[in-house]
């Protein structure tokens, strides 16, 4: 494995949990070399902190996009210099994602495991290293949230924040927070965030995940919580944690310096 | 003076696994189910949901998701000349309480019986002659075959979830499963759960050594799948909070996720939580019971009459139940007759605790309660015990049920018990320990039993339950004979700086209830087709009350070298099938005496 890539990746599915160990789980390249094949485990890894030079590579990405130029415009362009993404619709706020989860979406992006017009293309150009670089750079920021959102419907809001704590009883759908951790904080390396997430953006993912458009989930959990929600549950979903944030919201475990 | 409630069809005592099933299938018979239960009232949405179920404290170490021993409790001795005292904290064994009863928080290992396992008395006496049993053992056939079963372990197997690779495809061996298993009538609903860097480690050792290792049945669900009562099971994300906890995530096969959810609004079910069953009351002649008596949380006493009544409360309580209410002939191991608490027997549970070089990470913390892999070679009859002076067997198996951070700090023999060396040693060993577990079988033997006790009371005023139990010697010596192959595997496993083992039965070593060991309690009130020997026929339908039938563990002869849940629910769907198809159309003895 290239030791100037900080963020290493053991490969697999059922890497829902690893969570607050993310630091001390190092990379198992050798051990896998033993006898089991790779893809018949299940680690995620992060070798190390990320250096300064991946961190400024990163944020040359997110200005300037992939050193190949092409279509691999710079981030910036939709997500914004701080990573704040657009409450109007499908950009999502990256700031402060999990370093792993993003490189993990890039790739699927890029494999095609996870559709979208916009980011397919700008996948593709960027260099593995690149992916690793940008990822890193989003997920040690740390910006100001927006302003919140203006409460709208509270009824629907109380529904979200239900569904959020103790899933939806009738139909069997567990809680958000299950996965995504206390107040949605995430739970790094690989579940993201969701509290300050742009309703929007919650609200289509779900959608996609809901009709199948969106299956670069491991094991499917979202798809099958999905199929159980109604339009209304996700809008409420949505709303909720549009306004949520996390109490302690300090800069994820794996996001650097 | 109990207020007499109006009739009903059917009076289910305990809302476990068997009860919620037993109500699932007689409801949609039409008949009108009340499921009486003592503990709290449980739905995996709400109550069921993480953070709050991820807390070790409350339900790993403080039990609250298990029977509360200050108000239930058993005493407790290893032979008869000792006086018995009460366990006043768990320890050994973990009976559940509340709505889904203890499969609510089990590990979700599934597996059905080998076809040898339910004729065990028949078929060594068959292939060795009738030499090969001491006459101590009092081991038993349970009266129905594997054959007859089959079709319920599949549908239990459907209704729960279960993941795996099925080795014998009716009667075609396939490689990637158990070939000694009995040959299954489908595949599994589900595939195997991902496995393990440790369990594949162990997996290639296993093949090494000659054995046919392969992926655990699991009972934790691999995919997204729909049972056949139409509740969806989601995929497990390896939390590592199985065993002892309720599964926040719809993935663990068990009552709540699976069962439940379709039964509750069903006009023919009534489920009471927190009444605890006093005794089933006799009619006049002694020959059918009448309903059963309880008592509510505010200590109002009741009289439920129903024209069935069904024991589906944990193994122990099944016992004492029938013991408080005169069901059945207690039994006397002085003279070795009467029933109802004979062949009590518990599981022979020893160890291999593996520690790898630095470098190797198995990152425990990802688990499941049934991933990982085992072997079958050294379990039931799968190998010839003509030379080796005992009977039985178990698997062996390398699973990573979790990384739990109070429970889960295995450190090499000889380390400190506390200490700076101690958290030395958990630090460097967390991340790279993996445990064989040897999960054998428990004979019955005359002196093992379960009777009242004379001296101490529960908190309704009943005479507690007695436990009297040992390792009986055939199983010591099969428990040290296992052990010599887990080390075997140990030694050809890659990577390993060093291997302990640790034996719950060795010689010299009186049973305790201390440690956890498992919560496997079996026996007490047995199947069987012979009524002197047995507590229900093959139907699991009373000898003495046509219209008791019991459900569990508690009807098992003598337990086998594995988790007893498939082959409980199996047993469970068979005598169901009896009542709703034979019995509730002409209520009488299912079996001529």
């Amino acid at each position: 494995m290239n030791h100037a890539h900080t963020i290493a990746f053991g490969i697999a599915g059922g890497i829902v949990a690893a969570g607050w160990l993310a630091d001390a789980v190092q990379a198992q390249s050798d051990a896998a070399a033993v006898g089991p094949t790779p893809e018949r485990l299940f680690n995620a890894t992060i070798r190390e902190r990320p250096d300064e030079d991946l961190i400024a590579q990163g944020r040359l990405v997110a200005a300037g996009g992939s050193g190949a130029g092409g279509a691999a415009m710079a981030c910036f362009t939709c997500h914004g210099a701080d990573g704040a993404g657009d409450p109007a619709g499908a950009v999502p706020r990256l700031s402060g994602l999990p370093a792993w989860y993003m490189y993990k979406q890039l790739n699927d992006y890029a494999d095609g495991s996870r559709d979208s017009a916009s980011m397919t293309g700008i996948a593709r150009q960027l260099s593995d290293t690149e992916r690793e670089a940008v990822s890193a750079y989003y997920a040690m920021l740390d910006s100001p949230h927006p302003r919140m959102p203006p409460a709208g419907n509270l009824r629907m809001l109380q529904w979200g924040q239900q569904i959020a704590a103790v899933g939806a009883t009738d139909r069997a759908v567990p809680a958000c927070l299950s996965c995504h951790g206390p107040d949605g904080a995430g739970l790094p390396p690989s579940v993201p965030y969701l509290a300050g997430q742009h309703a929007e953006y919650i609200a289509l993912q779900l959608r996609l995940f809901r009709n199948g458009e969106r299956h670069n989930d491991a094991m499917q959990v979202m798809s099958a919580i999905a199929k159980k929600l109604s339009d209304e549950d996700i809008d409420a979903i949505a709303a909720y944690y549009s306004r949520a944030r996390p109490v302690d919201a300090a800069p994820r475990a794996d996001a650097g310096q | 003076m109990a207020r007499k409630l109006p009739k009903t069809d059917v009076v289910i005592v305990g809302g476990g696994a068997t009860g919620l099933v037993a109500a699932y299938e007689l409801a949609h018979a039409d008949r009108r189910c009340v499921v009486i239960e003592r503990g709290p009232m449980r739905r995996t949405s709400p109550t069921l949901q993480s953070p709050e179920q991820h807390d070790e404290l409350r339900y790993g170490i403080r039990h609250e998701h298990q029977v509360d021993v200050r108000r239930n409790t058993l005493t407790f001795r290893n032979n008869r000349q000792q006086r018995a005292l009460p366990m006043r904290r768990l320890g050994s064994f973990l009976p559940g309480e509340g709505v889904g009863g203890s499969m609510m928080h089990w590990n979700g290992v599934f597996w059905r019986p080998l076809p040898s396992d339910l004729r065990l008395r028949s078929h060594h006496e068959e292939r060795y002659g009738r030499g090969i049993l001491d006459e101590e053992l009092t081991i038993e056939d349970h009266g129905v075959t594997y054959d007859q079963l089959e079709p319920y372990f599949d549908f239990s197997e459907r209704v729960f979830g279960a993941s795996g690779r099925a080795g014998n495809l009716r009667g075609e061996t396939r490689e990637g499963g158990n070939p000694f298993e009995g040959p299954r009538s489908s595949e599994y609903p589900n595939p195997p759960l991902k496995q393990h860097f440790a369990g594949a480690l162990f997996e290639k050792a296993a093949r090494e050594t000659g054995a046919h290792p392969f992926p655990l049945p699991a009972g934790n669900c691999s995919q997204e799948y729909r049972n056949p009562y139409g509740a969806t099971l989601h995929p497990c994300v390896y939390c590592g909070f199985c065993e002892r906890f309720g599964c926040s995530y719809f993935a663990k096969g068990e009552p709540l996720s699976a069962v439940l959810g379709q039964l509750e609004g069903h006009e023919s079910f009534d489920l009471r939580h927190e009444c605890e069953v006093l005794r089933v009351d006799k009619s006049a002649d002694g020959k059918t019971a009448t309903g059963v008596t309880y008592v509510d949380r505010g200590g109002n006493e009741y009289f439920q009459p129903a024209d069935l009544v069904l024991l589906c409360a944990y193994a122990l309580w099944n016992t004492h139940l029938m013991l408080v209410s005169g069901l059945g002939r207690p039994y006397d191991p002085e003279t070795g007759e009467g029933v109802v608490g004979r062949n009590y027997c518990y599981q022979t549970m020893a160890a291999c605790n593996v520690f790898f070089e630095e470098g190797v990470r198995t990152n425990p913390f990802m688990g499941a309660g049934a991933l990982g892999y085992a072997i079958d070679d050294f379990n039931g009859d799968n190998f010839d015990h003509s030379e080796l002076g005992f009977i039985g067997g178990g698997y062996i198996g390398c699973s990573q049920t979790n990384g739990r951070p109070i429970e889960y700090n295995p450190v090499p023999e000889g380390t400190p018990e506390w200490g700076a060396q101690w958290k030395r040693a958990v630090r460097d060993y967390y991340l790279r320990h993996a445990g064989l577990s040897i999960h054998a079988s428990s004979v019955a033997t005359r002196h093992n039993h379960l009777d009242l006790d004379p001296t101490y009371r529960d908190h309704l005023g009943r005479p507690l339950l007695r436990m009297t139990f040992d390792f009986p010697d055939n199983d010591r010596r099969m428990a040290a004979w296992l052990v010599e192959r887990a080390e075997e595997i140990a030694r050809a496993m890659e990577r390993v700086e060093r291997y302990d083992t640790e034996n719950r039965a060795a010689f010299g070593k009186a049973y305790t209830i201390v440690p956890y060991q498992t919560t496997h309690n079996t026996g007490g009130t047995i199947m069987g087709a012979d009524p002197t020997r047995s507590v229900v026929n093959p139907y699991c339908q009373s000898w003495d009350q046509h219209n008791v039938f019991v459900f569990g563990a508690s009807l098992f002869p003598q337990n086998l070298g594995y988790n007893p849940t498939g082959t409980l629910m199996g047993l469970a769907y068979w005598a169901l099938a009896a009542i709703r198809e034979d019995y509730l159309q002409n209520p009488r003895s299912l079996v001529s005496t």
